[in-house]
């Protein structure tokens, strides 16, 4: 493969800008089996907090008109876990590794983001914006000033990796979100998390997802990412990484036009471990075909003039 | 993976027979396992999105079999795939049933739980074993491929709820009389039979594997969506369906977590 997916990323060199997103691929061991993950730019992995999560009731996914609600609660190994049984096997594959994480106060945030600033990761990835657990996501991404708070503070606690914030969908203007994000020293800012939904059983009368609401993913949600990363890019210096109902190159080209560096692909591993792979290899194809060097020029290059 | 439709048949108003051809899958398959299954043949809609989980009924001369019933948008559209048709599916997925040999087993199947018992019965005969099925459905339409599982089983047991094939009452009934006699049992449907079948094998000492449905995004362990509670000593553990299932020893189930 060319250089021309080649994405530098807040300083770390990313083989294309294609990363699979949080919660959607695991510990990134579970898709080894079936794919050749070392061809992706990177990869996210499953929310990680302090301590191991059990996570919420079943039923916790549904399917809805081209998309999905899931309320999953945050499962995950655990800090000390992720980095004694996870990160090792991870790291015998050639990606960079990104590293979501959680909390449910500031402290938490801090503390797992330490631990994390001295393992042996590419980056972190702060999820403030998930919509599932009571305490603690939605009232970080969802007040400006939590937003500062947290991202000020576990700035000012790591030394080693870059911190990218991820922020929720479920606000009314996000670019104070972002502002807030930048002004308090994070070094990138990915978006979008998933937008709050319900949907109920007309037979049962009862919500299809225990928690009653879940997160919607998918391609129903990609005009709202878009139009969300391109009021970040117009808001914000630091480069952001698109998420939201990418399937295909096409998804990609077009988040790159409103603004994103690199993009994360969801809900899509899902359907088809081999979607990220091809998307690798459409996104070259289009940008060998009409002379486009580089991702990097793609971005922000929305045609706006009417 | 991609394969040809070789026979995409309705048994009845709610059953399909689909048989697909493809050596890459037939090579890797183990009884028990499933796929997921792209429903409908186009690339520009996402809608349904996501593929659905269906179990392997069978699989001969570099074909394999499903059995499935309409419920839903998704297989709706696989109802719709003719003959000589491309489809699109996942390798197989999830752990597979332990394979006795020269043993008595009984299998238990309810409704649309005979998938993968159709390809376990055919499989424990070849093995020696002498197989007795109890399958029982709603009513007579519930009761498919009879002939096909009279050649492959010793004994056939057939019930319907309403009396309107075999004999009328639930599949548990003449099961539990016999329980005693079978070194294993295996059984898959509704949760309910499920639990109750393996309650009797508990009761009767007698070692009893389900395969279990949940409702699946991935089918790969990555989700976190398919969630089965087992018990561990005095613990409950989570465990994901599709795997660390769909098979799973039925004494440690914890079914009142289930739903
Ligand atoms: C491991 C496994 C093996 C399976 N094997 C078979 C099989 O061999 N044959 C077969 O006919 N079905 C099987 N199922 C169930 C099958 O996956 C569902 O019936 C199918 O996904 C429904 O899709 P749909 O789009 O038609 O329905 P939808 O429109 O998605 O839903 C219609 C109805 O089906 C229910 N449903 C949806 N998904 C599931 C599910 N995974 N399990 C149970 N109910 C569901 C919904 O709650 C709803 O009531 C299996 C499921 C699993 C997890
Ligand atoms: C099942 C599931 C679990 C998720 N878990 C997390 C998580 O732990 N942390 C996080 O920041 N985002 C999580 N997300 C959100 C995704 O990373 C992504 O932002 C969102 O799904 C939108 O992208 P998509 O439409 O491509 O899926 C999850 C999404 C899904 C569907
Ligand atoms: S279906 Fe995704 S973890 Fe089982």
């Amino acid at each position: 493969m060319s250089d021309r997916l080649k994405t530098v990323f807040c300083g770390i060199e990313f083989k294309n800008p294609i990363i699979t997103a949080s919660g959607t691929f695991g510990y990134g061991l579970e898709y080894a089996k079936h794919i050749d993950i070392s061809r992706l730019g990177g990869i996210s992995v499953k929310g990680i907090s302090l301590q191991e999560t059990a996570g919420n009731p079943m039923p916790r996914i549904m399917e809805t008109t081209s998309g999905m609600l899931n309320a999953i609660g945050l499962q995950n190994v655990g800090v000390d876990k992720f980095i004694n049984e996870k990160l090792p096997e991870l790291r015998k594959h050639d990606t960079k590794i990104i590293v979501n994480f959680w909390g449910k106060t500031i402290d938490e945030y801090v503390a797992v983001a330490r631990i994390l600033d001295d393992a042996d990761v590419d980056m972190l990835e702060m999820n403030i914006s998930c919509p599932n657990i009571k305490e603690g996501g939605i009232a970080f991404g969802t007040d400006p000033k939590m937003t500062y708070e947290v991202t000020y503070n576990v700035k000012k606690a790591i030394k080693n990796k870059p911190l990218m914030v991820k922020l929720s969908p479920n606000v009314t203007n996000i670019k104070v979100y972002a502002k807030a994000c930048e002004q308090a020293g994070a070094d990138a800012i990915s978006a979008i998390n998933t937008l709050l939904g319900m949907s109920v059983n007309i037979h049962t009368r009862k919500p299809n997802i225990y928690n009653v609401t879940g997160g919607l993913s998918g391609p129903a949600i990609k005009p709202v990412a878009i139009r969300m990363v391109h009021e970040t890019f117009r808001t914000v210096n630091i480069p952001i990484m698109g998420i939201g109902g990418i399937i295909d190159w096409r998804d990609v080209v077009e988040f790159g036009l409103v603004g994103a560096s690199a993009v994360q692909v969801g809900t899509a591993n899902f359907i088809d471990p081999e979607i990220p792979l091809r998307i690798i290899d459409d996104l070259d194809k289009y940008m060998a075909e009409n002379n486009i060097s580089n991702f990097s020029e793609l971005i922000g290059k929305v045609d706006l003039t009417r | 993976m991609k394969g040809k439709v070789v026979k995409n048949q309705q048994l009845n108003d709610k059953y399909f027979f689909l048989e697909i051809k493809s050596e890459e899958f037939v090579t890797q398959a183990n009884v028990g396992q499933f796929l997921m299954i792209k429903p409908g043949s186009q690339d520009y809609t996402h809608d349904p999105l996501l593929r659905r989980p269906l179990g392997i009924a069978d699989v001969k001369d570099g074909k394999f079999s499903l059995v499935y019933m309409v419920v839903g948008k998704g297989t709706k559209l696989l109802s719709e795939f003719h003959e000589g048709g491309m489809i699109e599916f996942s390798a197989p997925l999830g752990n597979r049933f332990t394979l006795l040999e020269n043993k008595r087993v009984a299998l238990v199947a309810g409704g649309i739980g005979i998938a993968p018992v159709f390809w376990l019965a055919k499989t424990l005969k070849t093995r020696g074993c002498v197989v007795d099925l109890y399958y029982g459905g709603r009513t007579v339409d519930d009761v498919v491929l009879l002939e096909e599982l009279k050649e492959n089983t010793d004994h056939l047991i057939v019930t319907t709820d309403d009396g309107s094939a075999g004999i009328k009452g639930y599949v548990t009934l003449p099961f539990k009389e016999n329980v005693e006699t079978y070194d294993m049992v295996y059984t898959c449907g509704p949760k309910p039979m499920l639990q109750t079948v393996s309650e009797i094998c508990i009761n009767a000492d007698v070692p009893v594997e389900v395969s279990l449905d949940e409702r699946m995004a991935c089918g790969l362990g990555a989700c976190l969506g398919c969630i089965i509670y087992v018990k561990d000593g005095d613990e409950i553990v989570q465990k994901r369906c599709c795997v660390e299932g769909p098979v799973f020893d039925g004494s440690k189930i914890a079914w009142d977590k289930l739903i």
